[in-house]
């Protein structure tokens, strides 16, 4: 493949080829992956080539941003990890992929798992890690299956394993299959649930890299942020950092969903404008309808209202401006017939069903706030229930072991800032009874 | 003078020895599954790892996990029976109760409600007589509401009994999928095309599966919630 191939600022995205999904008949074969793809050159030539220490500085100088949700470069995070000693070290590799409007992890395991493997063995390189935990969520059986009967390939061949085509270098790759709690996704949640334990989030300090798998050294990256590792390892950070958005570079797969002609999972450079993405690529918005919403991250992330969209591109820094963030890039569009008080009912029911538990101002607050929305969902609740709403976010955010707590308190506050109409509409006005004279404010 | 009394706890405590729900003649693993069982336990560095695994194990042998199978499991793995509870009633995908042969868990997280799945909720509880929740008299069928399943763009859709996807449901393809599993017949595997593919290599990239669909989505919802 040409090294030029998918080069393109996100301005330019209707020439933009595929990197991470290219069209390919049968990519996902590994005979495919090798013959037409180029598969496993990357790793051998760092293999040969490469100390572990330029590895990490080379996809640190990419820039290559988590995709799991953080938007953490991923790199840098490599290089927290302590110098090889006696203690054995891990990498997982995040495939819990639960975010409500997320689901771009899923393709990317069907039509590309050998670069995902690929990024995995090139991170156990670079960190000398010993093995690779690969943590997909329980639902997706038929995708565990496909990649399992692939590794199995991948070990006969001796790419996986002992010294691993035929370099000194020997590391292993193990699929979990979760069995369903969207928790499981944050980090430190995974690694109880590796261990066999319930799933609950550990008090960090101390960090995975410090003490994470069974109290060992640990990573954990996302499915897409490890097929990016390959891609930076076979053409180098400069040709990835010229991709997209300069401050978040690269391809990304956006999942997009919602009420539109056309939704499904795209790969496009980072730095996309929403409005392109609706208007140009999902088709516009289905039945003519005028859009009302944009959740651009998955149902943690601040809800854009349709006024505040114009100019945003999809990448970090100009969602955090705007008002929202990237999360998962799992984007969903609502048009102007829905309800937003009914939206945020459902996604706190969501959180109250999903906590793990262990905090109190999370296990106690979801469902508080589910219980208040529901109320003035069901005409029953007065405009000071908003205040109420916000005064427990405020005791929300911040005050628990994981960022779950602020993930769910999140779209209850720019909900009810940015949809306040809604909110009115459903509320019946706060009347106080001052002895016989009734005020109604 | 409050009415608390220590011997009416607050919340019902779970019967500590409830009957056993699988015959006693049934409740083994055998030589083959036990292999298996220690194949799992050798991919991690503890024996503990191995409970996921092995549940799932468990879980398609008999069905569903109730405590005796939950020991059963415990010895296997040779870790505390507390250990293998506490494991096995965090996750929801382990059932604790027995379910019917077909559970349809239909996805209601906020991508799927704003492409009507309450309406197909509505529409299965209709046509088969239950609330979701619950399972039918002759133990065929179980329906759950239940959170994102990832596949938003499909919306609304359903999973048969942590197996295959349903996708892009309308009252029709219901009626079908219900009279299939009547007769035992599970849906395929359907893999979903990538527009871009739709565009660029006529859809289906994959020799390997027959039946594949397309994202798309719905007309407004009836119901919301
Ligand atoms: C509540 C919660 C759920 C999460 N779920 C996921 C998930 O499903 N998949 C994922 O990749 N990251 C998820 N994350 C982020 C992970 O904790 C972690 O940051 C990520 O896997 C790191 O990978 P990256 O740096 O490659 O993005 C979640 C975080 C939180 C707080
Ligand atoms: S914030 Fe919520 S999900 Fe996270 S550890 Fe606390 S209770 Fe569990």
């Amino acid at each position: 493949m040409e090294a030029t191939n998918g080069k393109t600022k996100a301005g330019d995205w209707q020439n933009f080829e595929r990197i991470l999904l290219p069209p390919i008949r049968d990519l996902h074969k590994l005979d495919v992956y090798e013959a037409e793809y180029d598969g496993y050159q990357a790793i051998q030539k760092v293999l040969k080539e490469w100390e572990p220490g330029e590895v990490v500085n080379e996809v640190k100088q990419a820039n290559v941003r988590g995709r799991g949700g953080a938007a953490f470069n991923a790199g840098l995070k490599w290089s927290f990890m302590p110098p090889k000693g006696d203690r054995p070290r891990y990498l997982a590799c995040n495939a819990d992929e639960s975010e409500p409007g997320t689901y771009k992890d899923r393709q990317l395991m069907e039509y590309n798992p050998h670069l995902m493997f690929e990024g995995i063995l090139l991170a156990n390189y670079a960190m000398q890690m010993d093995a690779c935990y690969v943590y997909v969520r329980g639902e997706y059986v038929d995708w565990i299956d496909h990649m399992e009967r692939e590794l199995e390939k991948l070990y006969a061949k001796g790419y996986v394993g002992e010294n691993i085509f035929g370099s000194d270098f020997s590391t292993d790759i193990i699929l979990h299959k979760g069995a369903g709690a969207y928790i499981c996704g944050e980090e430190t949640s995974l690694m109880n649930s590796l261990e066999g334990k319930r799933g609950y989030p550990r008090i960090k300090p101390p960090f995975p890299a410090q003490k994470g798998l069974w109290g060992n050294p640990t990573t954990i990256n996302n499915v897409e942020t490890l097929a990016h590792v390959t891609l930076v390892m076979r053409h180098g950070a400069d040709w990835f950092s010229g991709i997209g958005a300069p401050t978040h570079p690269g391809s990304t797969i956006y999942g997009i969903s919602g009420h539109l002609n056309r939704p499904g999972v795209y790969e496009y450079p980072t730095g996309m404008l929403i409005t392109d993405l609706i208007e140009k690529v999902c088709g516009g918005m289905r039945d003519g309808k005028k859009l009302k919403a944009v959740v651009p991250g998955g149902s943690s992330v601040p809800p854009l209202h349709a006024d505040m969209i114009e100019g945003v591109t999809m990448d970090a820094d100009s969602l955090r401006e705007a008002g929202s963030m990237m999360g998962t890039g799992g984007m969903l569009v609502l048009n102007e017939d829905t309800d937003m008080v009914t939206y945020l009912r459902r996604v706190n029911h969501f959180y109250q069903h999903e906590s793990c538990g262990q905090c109190t101002p999370c296990r106690e607050g979801t469902g508080w706030l589910e219980a208040i929305v529901t109320r003035i969902d069901e005409g029953e609740g007065n405009l000071r229930d908003l205040d109420l709403l916000i005064d427990l976010c405020d005791q929300m955010e911040g005050r628990t072991i994981c960022a779950f707590a602020d993930a769910a308190a999140w779209p209850v506050r720019y909900t009810i800032e940015r949809f306040r109409e809604d909110f009115e509409a459903k509320c019946k006005p706060a009347v106080f009874d001052t002895g016989g004279v009734t005020i109604s404010a | 003078m409050s009415e608390f009394d220590i011997k009416k706890p607050v919340v019902a405590l779970p019967d500590m020895d409830p009957e056993p729900q699988i015959p006693e003649e049934d409740l083994f693993f055998t030589e083959e599954e036990l292999e298996r069982i220690e194949g799992f336990t050798e991919k991690y560095p503890t024996n503990r790892s191995a409970v996921m695994p092995a549940l799932w194990l468990a879980q398609e042998k008999f069905g569903f996990l109730p405590p005796e199978v939950m020991k059963l499991v415990a010895e296997a793995i040779d870790i505390p029976y507390a250990q293998v509870y506490g494991a096995a009633t965090f996750y929801t995908q382990y059932y604790k109760k027995q379910m019917g042969t077909y559970v349809l868990d239909v996805c209601c997280s906020f991508s799927c409600q704003a492409c009507g799945s309450y309406d197909v909720l509505d529409y299965l509880e209709e046509k088969l007589g239950i609330h979701a929740g619950e399972t039918t008299e002759d133990g065929r069928f179980t329906i759950q509401e239940v959170e994102c399943l990832g596949s938003c763009g499909t919306a609304p859709m359903l999973q048969v009994t942590n197996g295959p996807y349903v996708h892009n449901l309308t009252e029709e393809k219901l009626d079908q999928l219900i009279d299939d599993l009547r007769n035992d017949k599970m849906p395929p595997f359907t893999s979903v095309t990538m527009p871009q593919d739709e565009d660029e290599m006529g859809g289906n990239r994959r020799s390997d599966v027959e039946h594949t669909d397309t994202y798309r989505t719905p007309p407004a919802p009836e119901r919301w919630i």
